[in-house]
């Protein structure tokens, strides 16, 4: 049973910074490899304003305004650089900002992370978490719906498909990117400020490359710009992710096992839906 | 002059890396972000065939390079082919899904331990102040010798003339009888065969580790940014700028002052990357695309 809310707890967790990638990826099609960029900064400035201070509020405020911030400078990006240079320059970013978190140790205690991360008061046990993050999961999940569905996310659409054609017909790039990165941007602080509570925990491992691929495939395979698609994806692969820790295998090659297998469910997942990830402009 | 020499020795190994990536870009416009894992699977099947099959070194290393031909083949026509003509970005997925399973299948296979090529001692010598191995000398010279040759092709042979007409202008070069798919192919396995050359020199010169894989890619492509995505000559002058800077910038105390820790050495890389793109996108030298 501890198991089972173990896995809900996680996926609850985990959704909203999903969504909030899928906004800009799967949605929006903008090349941005930096969620976990974002992700990295909102954990490690929520958990060092929450140590020192003691004060949830201030932590989550610290939390969300970096995760902001780092949004802000990638929707920048989107704007100045070409769809792979953006690529390119959002993993470079991501990697700079870790080097950094593994390199001062005299703030992050480097490789070693942040143990002892207190938890807000009513967030006792496995049960708690799962309780608070399936209704968070939920809130945000319908809130992406209508922001799907609605006369912005039909902006995106547009800019996506073409952007010059789009702009003609008077859709404000800057705006609607902007707006986009910042949704997510608020969906990674939610998500990366009660993550490292649930652990107890903040270490720099969980934020490393392998996170990104994680968070690709599972917009990838749950269908770009699908809510539902993407959110059946989260359950179906965190799931599958959480149980392989039960297979009988030693750890040495558990890890490169999985490696390997997420590597194939994201190639088979880009197979499939690759009409639909850049799908082609049409034309007249 | 240490530093001078240690940066001579990491430009060539990255030179000769990025050349081989910036046709592959140039020509195909595609990133290969699984190039760190096919640098180490040249490295380790030479290993392989040295320390564990016994073979000669130097039919060790041909087999390494076919190897790592053979694999960048495999690569092309699975990972990059069947999607890149559906859309330019989407290798850049494929490749990364690539990394991960070559990641997992090396760690499988070879471990995490470091491994070498040569199980003997090195040749050390001290000429004035430097410490310098007969190895990375000898490396050092093969691997300009074999940019000089790829460079002599490129430049002065009919072949090198259609590579050159195929990265100017795909179409036009198609029109005037140039097989581009063909030479697409040609360009991709010769950055494969580089690439592993990269692998083989690690595995002599330093011991091979899959943790090198991400760092090598990474440093590729700064090079090739900083060079103007395309450029052979400005991929192999930035790969030298940035192990020079790898080497005067961290670990120096500087003027007694501030001291950069060695941990920060992957971020000139990335630093250099993202300076390029935000304040000169299309590299030092980027040239235009030929239209009538």
């Amino acid at each position: 049973m501890d198991f089972l809310l173990h896995i809900i707890a996680l996926m609850g967790m985990m959704l909203p910074a999903i969504l909030g990638y899928n906004l800009i990826f799967g949605r929006g099609k903008i090349l941005h490899f930096g969620p976990v960029g974002v992700s990295v900064m909102s954990a490690y400035a929520g958990v060092l304003a929450l140590t020192a201070t003691q004060s949830f509020v201030l932590g989550g405020i610290s939390a969300l305004a970096s995760a902001l911030i780092v949004s802000t400078f990638f929707a920048w990006l989107s704007l100045k650089l070409e769809p792979d240079g953006l690529g390119v320059m959002s993993i470079a970013v991501h990697l700079a900002i870790l080097a950094v978190v593994l390199n001062w140790n005299g703030l992050t205690r480097g490789a070693l992370g942040i143990p002892r991360v207190p938890r807000m008061p009513f967030l006792d046990s496995v049960a708690d978490f799962a309780l608070l993050s399936v209704m968070i999961a939920a809130c945000v999940a319908a809130g992406m719906h209508h922001v799907d569905r609605s006369s912005f996310g039909r902006k995106l659409r547009a800019l996506a498909e073409h952007d010059w054609h789009a702009r003609s017909l008077g859709i404000d790039k800057a705006y609607v990117h902007f707006t986009a990165f910042l949704i997510a941007g608020v969906c990674s602080a939610v998500t990366n400020f009660l993550f490292p509570q649930y652990l107890v925990l903040l270490h720099p491992n969980d934020y490393q490359f392998p996170a990104l691929v994680f968070t690709v495939m599972l917009v990838v395979a749950g269908g770009p710009g699908s809510v539902m698609g993407v959110t059946l994806s989260t359950i179906l692969l965190v799931s599958l992710k959480e149980a392989l820790r039960f297979v009988p295998l030693a750890p040495s090659v558990l890890g490169p096992v999985r490696l390997m297998l997420f590597g194939a469910i994201l190639f088979v997942a880009v197979w499939w839906r690759r009409d639909t990830l850049f799908p082609k402009a049409r034309s007249v | 002059m240490q530093l001078l020499w240690n940066g001579v020795v990491a430009g060539s190994l990255a030179a000769l890396i990025a050349a081989g990536l910036a046709l592959v870009y140039g020509v195909l416009g595609v990133f290969n972000l699984a190039l760190g894992e096919l640098v180490l699977l040249g490295g380790y099947a030479t290993w392989w065939l040295h320390q564990v099959a016994h073979l000669p070194l130097i039919i060790s290393i041909v087999g390494g390079l076919i190897f790592g031909g053979l694999c960048t083949w495999i690569t092309f026509e699975v990972f990059v082919n069947p999607f890149y003509k559906h859309h330019r970005f989407l290798p850049l997925v494929t490749t990364i899904a690539l990394s991960m399973i070559l990641d997992g299948l090396i760690l499988l296979i070879f471990e995490e331990r470091p491994r070498s090529i040569l199980s003997t001692g090195k040749h050390i010598y001290e000429v004035g102040p430097v410490h310098v191995t007969l190895e990375q000398i000898v490396l050092t010279l093969i691997a300009l010798g074999i940019l000089c040759a790829f460079a002599w092709m490129f430049h002065s042979t009919a072949f090198g003339r259609r590579i050159r007409a195929v990265v100017q202008h795909d179409h036009a070069a198609l029109s005037l009888g140039i097989n581009a798919p063909l030479l697409h192919r040609f360009v991709f396995i010769m950055s494969g065969i580089f690439a592993a050359a990269g692998g083989i020199f690690i595995g002599i010169d330093q011991n091979l580790t899959p943790i090198f894989a991400f760092p090598l890619t990474i440093k590729a492509y700064a090079a090739i940014i900083a060079g103007g995505k395309g450029n052979f000559w400005g991929a192999i002058l930035c790969a030298y700028i940035i192990a020079f800077l790898e080497q005067f910038i961290v670990g120096v105390h500087w003027f007694g002052l501030f001291y950069i820790p060695a941990g920060y050495q992957q971020t000139v890389a990335l630093l250099f990357i993202i300076l390029f793109l935000l304040f000169r996108p299309q590299g030092l030298f980027s040239h235009t695309k030929r239209t009538a």
